[in-house]
Order: structure tokens, then C-alpha cells, then sequence
């Protein structure tokens, strides 16, 4: 101990992180109750289904609107193509690092599907098996990138609102004020979601939050100090919108969220891992052969009543698919916000070096799954039944 | 369903990013790729084969120049010890050719000293034969005392000693 308060250099490094700590502490949501919070960071806004970014078009099967969600997805996809395309164009029989990375990566995938669903099955299996695979990890570790949840616009009052089913609800600061009014007409959607039962406002339970208004650059960012208060529905109508100069209400809407946090994609990936799987099954073991195992007459009403449970099972693996990517990844990202809450500055670090854990072992199940689902269907069930 | 964010368009838009994902990677990274990591299995297989092969081939080879230097060894035993023979018995040959022409030497030159001897000897028997006959002339010519024999003889052999000198 004394040896190292005697170096000056490792006093300072001590000192700075006590005050670091420090500050992270009452700078944070504890300090915040006790008075001193100068970073006042509150909470922010966590809501299941991605953020719309952007309108879109109607199509019969609905709005079409662009998703935060959706440009991650694109912007995941289009990290590992252009990673493909470079190691296309520089394919050698030697490889240069990044080939030889995929090698390692494609070569324990090979290997893999080769142990589990068997040589020559393997090969037919892997590119599905891998793409899930991959795509997985780049969408959840471009989640844990600097900006995502945190950069984005600010929806007002009156957009939270109409996305809480109070489709009646006016802002009252766009009523006195008249240099938002721009805003109000840019986003006028509220009658399109209107599916919901009945008015009644779940606003009570909504919280605001008070921004700085940076009218130059239309973003803002939840950076440290940004967020100044929270405000109830009912307070803000109190003060009649008016919340101080240069400031405005509303959720920070990202313009970038995690692609495995909208139960859309990991449905998405659910729903082509069990076709793909059900496609096998048909085209390996014939179309009676693996009908057979879920519509089986032939050993009588236990067999008839196992195929039908058999069946249910499918179902129940697409949806064990969809919402274990999609809470895992869920559940980090907001245990990352709630770090930051907490702690700012250096609370998310240790949880930083979990989600890219979660990230990676999440992406590693699914594509496992997906491998020993299809070399199941690809099994008949008489043979399994004979050993 | 909408409380969750699951909705047709999104679900479906994500599905198709997906399948595109999916094709482009096969088509770009997978196919190549895993070519490629054929081709090199099998150069390699074909590599370590061709080294087994070699590693056959330098083995026989080993050997045969192991049997090889073998035969030359044996061969090359049976020249020394042959030239080795032949040296003796080509030593023994002159050694016996050698003692014998020293025994011819020798037995003609034995027979030659007993030749000279004998011939010394007849000289030497006549010389006396003549002196002893010079010898008792004088004695019967002279006194027959002991003193003057002797006398006598001796100055004969002195003579005789003189003139032979």
C-alpha cells in the first residue's frame, strides 16, 4: 500500500479513478436523490417494439414505416458483405489474416455439422446454419456500439401519446407556441394506428423527459447531462408545455436499436430456420416420411396423439427461437441503459464485456439449434425408434 | 401482437433482408470459400501422400545401399584377406627359397673350409713329416741329452718359425 502511495505516478492513477468513481456515483441516479445528480441522466424511455424511424407506405398487409430495427439490420448485412467481397477478391491458397479468420470460424462450423447431422448432410446444412450464425453475432455486437439507443430524434408529447392509444391527445405547448407547429406536421399519423380498444390513457404511467433543444442539428443524444428532468403527463400540462428555454419534452427516439431487440427479426430468423428445417425433413425423408412423424395413424391413437404433440412442439420451438434471441439481447441492452443510469461513466464496462459474451453464445445457440432440429427432421422417426 | 412490435410488414421486410443476407453470402463467401478449403484438404492429403511415398522410397533406397556397401564390405574382406594369403604364402615361398639357397651357400662353403683344412692339414702333415725328418737327422748328429733335444727342437721350430715368417 505504502509502495504504492509513495509512487507518484500510481497516487495519480489512484486518484483518478476514486474521483472518477466519485463522480459516476453522485453524478448519477444516486446522487441525483440525494440532491447532487450534475449529470442528471434519467432512465430513458424502454419500449418493447422498435422505433419508427421514419414513414412509409401503406401495403395490404399493413403501414409499412422504417424501423430503427430495419437500418441495423442492413447495416449488419452490410458489414459482412463487404467483409465477403474483400475476402473474395483476395481469396489465396495462403491466407491473409481475415481470410484466415473466416477459415477458423467456417472450418468449426464444417466440422460441427459434419459431427451432428452427418457428412453428407452437413454440407447442405451449413450455409443456413452459418449465415444464422453470423448474422446473429454482427447484429449484436454492432448493438453494443457507441450510438445505438442513444442518437436519435426527440418524438413530442403528442406522438408518445397517440403511441399510447390516446389518440385524442393535443400538446398544449404546440397550441401556445407556434415554432414547433412544423413538427406537428411532419408527424401526423396518429389516426393510422388507430386499432386499439378504446381511449382510455395509459398516460399516467408515462413519463417525459426534458431535453435540450439543439435547433441546429435536428438529433439529439442521451450524453451525459442532456436529460434534465422527468416530467408526468399531468405536470406537463401544468405547465402548459412550457419547459423552459432552449428545451424541449419528448422520448429520444434511437435512429439505431439493436436488430435482435424487435421480436420481428428473431421471429423472422425463427420462421426460415424451422421452414428450412421442415424443407429438409421433406426433401431427405420424402414427403410421407416426414409428414408421417406428425400425422402418424399407423400405431394407433398414442402414436396418432404423439405426432399431434410432436406438431405443437414445432410451434413451440419457433417461438422458444424468437423470444430467446430477442430477450437476451433485450434484457442486455437494458441492463446496459440501466448501468449508464446508475453508474454513469463506468458502469457499463464490466456489462459491456457480458453482452459481447451473451451476443456471441446467443448467435452460437441458435445456429446449434437450428443444426439439430434439421438433423432430426432429416432422421425418420422408424429407424430412431428401431435403435 | 402489436404490443410486442410483431407486425406483418416488418416481419416480412426482415425475413426478406434475411433471405438476401443468405443468398448473397452462399453465393459470395460460402461457395468459394469452402471450395477453396476442399481444394486445400485435398492438396494436402495429396502432399502427405506424396511424402509417405518419398519417405517409402528413401527407406528402400536406404537399404539398398545399405546391402549394397555390405556386398562391397564382404567383397572388399575377401580381396584383403585373399591378397593377404597370397602374400604369405608368396613370403613363405621366398623365405623357403632363401634358406635353402643359404643352405646350398653354406653347405658349399662348409665343404670348401674342409676342403682348404684338409689340404692345410696334408701340407701341414708333409711340412711336418720333412721337419720332423730334418729334426731327427740332427738329433742322430748330435748329442743325445734331454737338454740338448730339446734345445735342438727348439731351435729347429725357431727356425723353422723364422722361415715361415
Amino acid at each position: 500500500m505504502s509502495k504504492i502511495l509513495g509512487n507518484p505516478r500510481s497516487l495519480a492513477i489512484l486518484i483518478i479513478c476514486v474521483a472518477v468513481l466519485a463522480i459516476s456515483i453522485f453524478g448519477g441516479a444516486l446522487g441525483n436523490t440525494l440532491g447532487f445528480g450534475f449529470f442528471a441522466s434519467s432512465l430513458p424511455a424502454i419500449q418493447l417494439p422498435a422505433e419508427k424511424i421514419a414513414d412509409g407506405f401503406n401495403t395490404p398487409v399493413g403501414k409499412w414505416d422504417l424501423m430503427n430495427t430495419m437500418v441495423t439490420t442492413w447495416l449488419a448485412m452490410l458489414v459482412l458483405i463487404v467483409v465477403s467481397l474483400i475476402i473474395r477478391r483476395n481469396l489465396k491458397d495462403v491466407p491473409g489474416r481475415l481470410q484466415a479468420l473466416f477459415e477458423v470460424i467456417m472450418e468449426f462450423f464444417l466440422s460441427l455439422c459434419e459431427q451432428i447431422a452427418g457428412k453428407e448432410k452437413a454440407r447442405r446444412f451449413f450455409p443456413l446454419v452459418f449465415t444464422i450464425f453470423i448474422f446473429i453475432v454482427a447484429a449484436n455486437w454492432m448493438g453494443i456500439l457507441p450510438g445505438f439507443g442513444t442518437v436519435g430524434r426527440i418524438a413530442g408529447p403528442e406522438e408518445i401519446a397517440h403511441h399510447h392509444d390516446a389518440h385524442d391527445y393535443h400538446d398544449p405547448a404546440l397550441v401556445t407556441t407556434t415554432h414547433e407547429s412544423k413538427e406537428s406536421k411532419a408527424e401526423p399519423h396518429g389516426s393510422d394506428e388507430a386499432q386499439g380498444d378504446g381511449h382510455d390513457s395509459h398516460l399516467d404511467t408515462v413519463k417525459l423527459h426534458v431535453f435540450r433543444d439543439y435547433k441546429a442539428i435536428p438529433v439529439a443524444a442521451l450524453l451525459l447531462g442532456s436529460l434534465e428532468e422527468e416530467l408526468t403527463f399531468s405536470q406537463y400540462k401544468e405547465k402548459d408545455g412550457n419547459v423552459g428555454e432552449g428545451k424541449r419534452a419528448g422520448h429520444l427516439v434511437p435512429f439505431l436499436r439493436s436488430a435482435n431487440t424487435d421480436l420481428n427479426m428473431s421471429l423472422a430468423i425463427a420462421l426460415i430456420a424451422m421452414v428450412m428445417v421442415h424443407f429438409w425433413g421433406f426433401s431427405i425423408l420424402g414427403f410421407f416420411g416426414h409428414a408421417g412423424k406428425f400425422i402418424n395413424f399407423k400405431s394407433g391413437p398414442i402414436g396418432f396423439f404423439v405426432g399431434i404433440l410432436e406438431l405443437i412442439s414445432e410451434l413451440g420451438r419457433i417461438i422458444s427461437f424468437t423470444f430467446r434471441l430477442f430477450g437476451n439481447i433485450f434484457a442486455g441492452e437494458v441492463l446496459l441503459m440501466a448501468m449508464a443510469f446508475l453508474l454513469p461513466l463506468i458502469g457499463i464496462i464490466p456489462f459491456l464485456g457480458l453482452e459481447l459474451f451473451v451476443g456471441l453464445i446467443q448467435a452460437f445457440v441458435f445456429a446449434m439449434l437450428t443444426l439439430v432440429f434439421a438433423s432430426m427432421a432429416s432422421i425418420s422417426h422408424d429407424d430412431g425408434d428401431n435403435h | 401482437m402489436g404490443d410486442l412490435g410483431i407486425n406483418l410488414p416488418g416481419l416480412i421486410t426482415q425475413i426478406i433482408s434475411f433471405v438476401i443476407l443468405f443468398v448473397i453470402l452462399s453465393k459470395v463467401l460460402y461457395k468459394p470459400l469452402v471450395a477453396m478449403l476442399d481444394q486445400r484438404a485435398e492438396k494436402i492429403t495429396a502432399g502427405l501422400e506424396a511424402a509417405e511415398k518419398a519417405k517409402e522410397e528413401a527407406a528402400r533406397s536406404e537399404e539398398a545401399i545399405q546391402e549394397q556397401l555390405q556386398e562391397a564390405r564382404s567383397e572388399g574382406q575377401k580381396l584383403v584377406t585373399q591378397a593377404r594369403e597370397t602374400a604369405d604364402r608368396f613370403r613363405e615361398e621366398e623365405m623357403a627359397k632363401i634358406k635353402e639357397e643359404l643352405d646350398a651357400e653354406r653347405s658349399r662353403a662348409e665343404s670348401n673350409i674342409q676342403r682348404e683344412r684338409d689340404a692345410a692339414i696334408e701340407e701341414l702333415r708333409k711340412e711336418f713329416a720333412g721337419l720332423a725328418i730334418t729334426a731327427a737327422e740332427k738329433v742322430v748328429k748330435t748329442s743325445l741329452d734331454e737338454e740338448g733335444h730339446r734345445a735342438l727342437i727348439e731351435g729347429v721350430l725357431n727356425e723353422e718359425g723364422s722361415r715361415n715368417n
